[in-house]
């Protein structure tokens, strides 16, 4: 085992043990700032796979932005301590049973299958990966990129629209 | 590539660029003069008929822009003139909705929130990579989110919005794990090149179904198949009346021409001699076929039998959409160029009779400010007019002659029975059976029972009128002249990527 | 001796002393600058301020690192005490790995990867992680509000800056943080303020809008470091402290630590980004490694005592103003500013 596995299994651990803890808390506040460390071992494991621009937009869109705003949101709702979260009360046995029985055809397929292996590790040249994605942002995946920026636009407004909508109903 | 390439592409693109633009201007509109709603009916429906009518000019043009992201071929073509057709009657709806029209600080939102939605559905009918299929799936999806929960003073509306919302998440999730299989499996996203390398038969077969069985939630979902269709009947419910319309049409369009799309081209098996003869099969390992039958079967007797009990003209007419869902999905079951000619066709003819019958329900509302099935006694004699509509457009649901609903029926019977698929066509036509008690119930209800208290009789502006003409003449023109329609739709089949 | 130099070449090791070479900057720095503060608000307020500890009151930092560290750890009972600990370190962590791409001098930076600016907006954003965590775990609810209050602006004002930066790198070509520097290497009139060394009518239209964008970063970043005129989160005279309310001993030292840190970080970042980083004002005279890493130390505490001179100058602004200037005043004018200089740079 050398330093990279090291590594790598360092950041599964972080990963898998953190998420572990943002489904199996009771407090959804420890949920969430779990989630900063699912996050962190995810980037993690992009940076060890020469992913740097990913790993970079993981922490900031995830840690900087989804996991802030989730924070908000809980640390906003009165009483998040006391609120009892309910998991794994209903139907425990045919939950059990077809999650049992998922995971073991995915693991099965996981362990059979013969992937699709695109560059190995060793053979990668270039120094980041950030060039790559800017030429494939404006050439060949051009039109789901603009296509995001309308996704965006879209979600923006329909955000804007909800809000607002509180607020119309506080002043009548 | 060089601009050159880009502009090429981007004029096979001109409707969805008028939309854009439309949708641009509406939002513009909106920060100059919030309430203005004439403007954005007027802006929006000019726009929507500049892209209708370039979108004629594109019909028979087969080709694949910006590498093969999307496809602009008569299939895509076809189904977005669906589309753009159902969002134009749905533009003219809105206007006269009180409930839309009602919600004067959000109006604008409103119509961006239509447009973005047709954009997004004319990007799914042509996305030939699943990363533009996924892109456009979470367009729609995101618009129909926000639209469903649209007006402010129903409590249903945020509950139909918080579930449409739940369910999409969980869906769309489902199909990206379905989408990286896939990906892993082939190590491309383009659904040709997919083909391309699973027809070299590598792919570890249980991969690829599970793969493929991922992906129809997300298809299952988007067109309310049962066991998906759990959001449906409370979404459609909760939501202004025009947008379930338009989520009930365009949006199953959408989702059909998608999913078609993907299996046709993605898991075909285009080395089989049948190919050319308009039958094909699945590549050996992806077994769907059957999932598409089991799909169909149930979601079309459920969405029948449930429909039955149903009080609420919304939620009848969702779970008669959930049934029509299942009779369209026994055409691509088929699996031929037939079944799918069947298909199409049918979204034609459910295009005018479903906006038909949430038109009819809109305009009742307006006056009578319920969708209560009892509300309804004794209309035949309040509104005439209305009535014969709403009756003409639930028998052609039904499917039966002289109205459209028939021909789209037959179609696909009759593809089932040139398939040998006999025992599927008789299924069909029991669930019509089936369906034809509650549709007759609403008719019964106008016509045969007197109302309790006695009501004047509801007048209409002869523009909502005309509306409703438009939608009622070509329900009972194509039940009697179909051909150009059936050589339409036949010609519509060919797709990129296809032989 | 051959055995530590041996030891030195393993990677491990180096990567270790490499990664702990900023901190023997940041501790006397921390000290020197708490020094400075401490005299410059004097002056500004007509005072003296210590005169008693060493000449000129010199000795006063050491004797209060001495008093922090003596004081008693207290975590409140109520309080949740893994995310109360984890809290102040992490806001530590999320300022000192920006660290590893300050280019000290030409040679001297942690790490010199290609995306530099980049990994920097990305990890600052632990910090806001780590405030509201504070807020949280202290359970109290000044601390709460603070840590509210301090995300919220942390986060609006990340937007500004990030346009700025992305107005930069349109102009660089380049989000490493050395490359970046080079770019600006041959004296004053070559730094990206004025425009770098693009072709003379280039470098002329682009310095009216480098000169928005170093405004826009100057201030943007003086709200993410969370000082006068945008300390609402730790506004004294609402929030008692802010976040860091229930903190004590060690653990208070650290935030302090850390806010001190970030003060330079920012300051080195304005620094990188328009005025040279390492590079000396006067062409190759007085330019060199060595050279280098004191221009940039000068230059960034020319900076940092800009951020205290303003602090001590400018009154608190209210939360409703704070969130005018970001998203109706600096959004809209940074977006224009990457909006011309894209038009500028391509043609």
């Amino acid at each position: 085992m050398n330093l990279y596995d090291i590594i790598f299994y360092f950041f599964a651990v972080v990963t898998i043990a953190s998420a572990a803890v943002v489904v199996f808390s009771r407090n959804i506040v420890y949920s969430a700032f779990s989630l900063l460390f699912t996050f962190f071992g995810v980037a993690g494991i992009y940076v060890l796979l020469n992913a740097d621009f990913l790993a970079i937009t993981q922490l900031l869109v995830y840690v900087g932005g989804i996991l802030v705003l989730i924070l908000f949101g809980v640390m906003l709702t009165t009483n998040v301590v006391s609120v009892e979260i309910k998991t794994g009360t209903m139907q425990t046995l045919p939950a059990t049973i077809i999650v049992a029985l998922l995971a073991g055809l995915l693991g099965g397929i996981v362990w059979t299958t013969d992937w699709f292996v695109g560059k190995r590790l060793s053979e990668v040249t270039s120094q980041t990966t950030s060039k790559e994605i800017g030429t494939a942002l404006i050439t060949t995946h051009v039109l789901p990129f603009e296509i995001a920026s309308v996704i965006l636009l879209v979600a923006i407004v329909g955000a804007a629209m909800m809000a607002r909508r509180e607020r119309s109903n506080t002043n009548i | 590539m060089n601009t050159d390439i880009i502009i090429k592409n981007l004029s096979l693109l001109t409707p969805e660029l008028i939309v854009t633009g439309t949708l641009c201007f509406v939002l513009l509109g909106h920060a100059f003069d919030r309430k203005n709603s004439q403007l954005y009916v007027l802006l929006s429906f000019a726009g929507m008929l500049t892209a209708l009518f370039t979108l004629t000019s594109y019909i028979g043009v087969k080709s694949s822009v910006f590498s093969g992201m999307l496809n602009v071929d008569p299939f895509a073509t076809y189904f977005k003139i669906v589309i753009v057709f159902a969002t134009l009657v749905i533009l003219v709806m809105s206007r006269f909705s009180d409930e839309v029209n009602n919600e004067t600080e959000t109006v604008g939102e409103y119509y961006f929130l239509i447009l973005s939605m047709c954009l997004g559905m004319m990007f799914m009918v042509g996305a030939s990579n699943l990363i533009m299929m996924y892109l456009s799936l979470e367009m729609t999806g995101l618009t129909a989110y926000v639209a469903s929960g649209f007006t402010r003073k129903a409590k249903d509306s945020s509950e139909a919005s918080l579930k449409y919302l739940l369910y999409g998440a969980f869906s769309s999730g489902v199909m990206l794990y379905g989408i990286s299989l896939i990906y892993g499996l082939t190590g491309t996203l383009n659904i040709a090149g997919i083909n391309h390398v699973l027809l070299q038969g590598s792919a570890n077969g249980w991969a690829l179904s599970i793969a493929s069985i991922f992906i129809i939630v997300g298809f299952g979902y988007k067109i309310s198949a049962v066991p998906f269709h759990y959001w449906t009947p409370d979404v459609y419910e909760g939501a202004p009346v025009t947008i379930t319309a338009f989520l009930s049409v365009a949006s199953k369009a959408a989702g059909f021409a998608m999913m078609m799309r993907a299996f046709k081209v993605m898991f075909i098996d285009s080395s089989a001699v049948s190919v050319l003869a308009g039958t094909w099969t699945f590549i050996h390992g992806v077994q769907i076929q059957n999932v598409l039958i089991i799909l169909s079967v149930l979601t079309m007797t459920l969405g029948n039998l449930v429909a039955l009990w149903q009080d609420n003209m919304k939620r009848l007419l969702a779970y008669s959409s959930i049934a029509q869902a299942g009779y369209m999905l026994l055409g691509l079951a088929v699996l031929s160029n037939d079944g799918f000619a069947a298909v199409m066709i049918y979204f034609v003819v459910y295009l005018f009779m479903n906006l038909g019958a949430f038109y009819v329900v809109m305009l009742i509302s307006n006056k009578i400010n319920s969708e209560h099935i009892d509300k309804y006694k004794g209309l035949g004699r309040k509104s005439p007019f209305l009535s014969v509509a709403l009756a003409v457009f639930l028998i052609s649901l039904t499917g039966l002659p002289p109205t459209a609903g028939f021909i789209g029926k037959w179609m696909i019977f009759l593809s089932l029975i040139n398939a040998k698929m006999i025992a599927l066509a008789i299924i069909g036509v029991l669930n019509s059976v089936i369906s034809l008690y509650y549709y007759v119930r609403v008719i019964r209800n106008m016509f045969l029972r007197d109302e309790q208290e006695a009501g004047e009789r509801m007048t209409f502006p002869y523009a909502q009128q005309i509306l409703l003409l438009s939608l009622l003449i070509p329900t009972l023109y194509f039940g009697l002249f179909f051909n150009q329609l059936i050589e339409f739709a036949q010609f519509s089949v060919a797709m990129v990527g296809v032989k | 001796m051959e055995n530590i130099l041996q030891l030195l070449s393993n990677p491990i090791v180096s990567a270790v002393l490499m990664a702990l070479a900023p901190l023997l900057f940041i501790l006397p720095y921390a000290l020197v600058t708490i020094y400075i503060e401490m005299k410059m608000a004097a002056h500004i307020q007509n005072r003296l301020a210590y005169m008693q500890t060493g000449w000129h009151g010199t000795l006063q930092p050491f004797a209060d690192i001495l008093k922090l560290l003596q004081k008693e750890d207290i975590i409140p009972t109520a309080a949740s005490k893994f995310l109360f600990i984890l809290a102040p370190y992490l806001v530590f962590v999320g300022t000192y790995s920006s660290f590893a791409v300050l280019p000290f001098s030409s040679a001297f930076i942690g790490s010199n990867i290609d995306l530099g600016i980049f990994f920097l907006i990305a990890v600052s954003s632990l910090v806001v992680v780590g405030l509201l965590m504070s807020g949280w775990a202290s359970n109290n609810k000044w601390s709460l509000f603070g840590a509210l209050r301090s995300a919220a602006q942390i986060v609006s004002y990340e937007i500004p800056s990030a346009l700025a930066i992305l107005g930069v790198v349109m102009v660089s070509g380049t989000m490493s943080t050395q490359e970046m520097t080079h770019f600006q290497d041959g004296g004053i009139g070559q730094w990206i303020i004025f425009g770098g060394n693009l072709p003379l009518w280039q470098k002329l239209s682009l310095i009216p809008f480098m000169i928005i964008l170093f405004l826009i970063y100057l201030v943007s970043s003086m709200a993410e470091v969370n000082r006068t005129p945008f300390d609402i989160p730790e506004a004294e005279s609402e929030l008692v402290q802010g976040y860091n309310t229930e903190y004590s001993g060690m653990k208070f030292a650290i935030f302090y630590l850390a806010e001190y840190a970030n003060l330079f970080l920012v300051s080195a970042v304005v620094v990188i980004l328009f005025f040279g980083g390492w590079t000396s004002p006067f062409g190759t005279f007085l330019s060199g490694p060595v050279w280098g890493a004191f221009w940039f130390v000068t230059k960034g505490m020319l900076f940092v005592c800009l951020n205290i001179w303003l602090r001590w100058t400018l009154p608190r602004l209210r939360v409703d103003q704070l969130m005018y200037v970001s998203w109706k005043v600096l959004t809209p004018f940074a977006l224009l500013c990457v909006l011309a200089i894209g038009l500028i740079v391509v043609m």
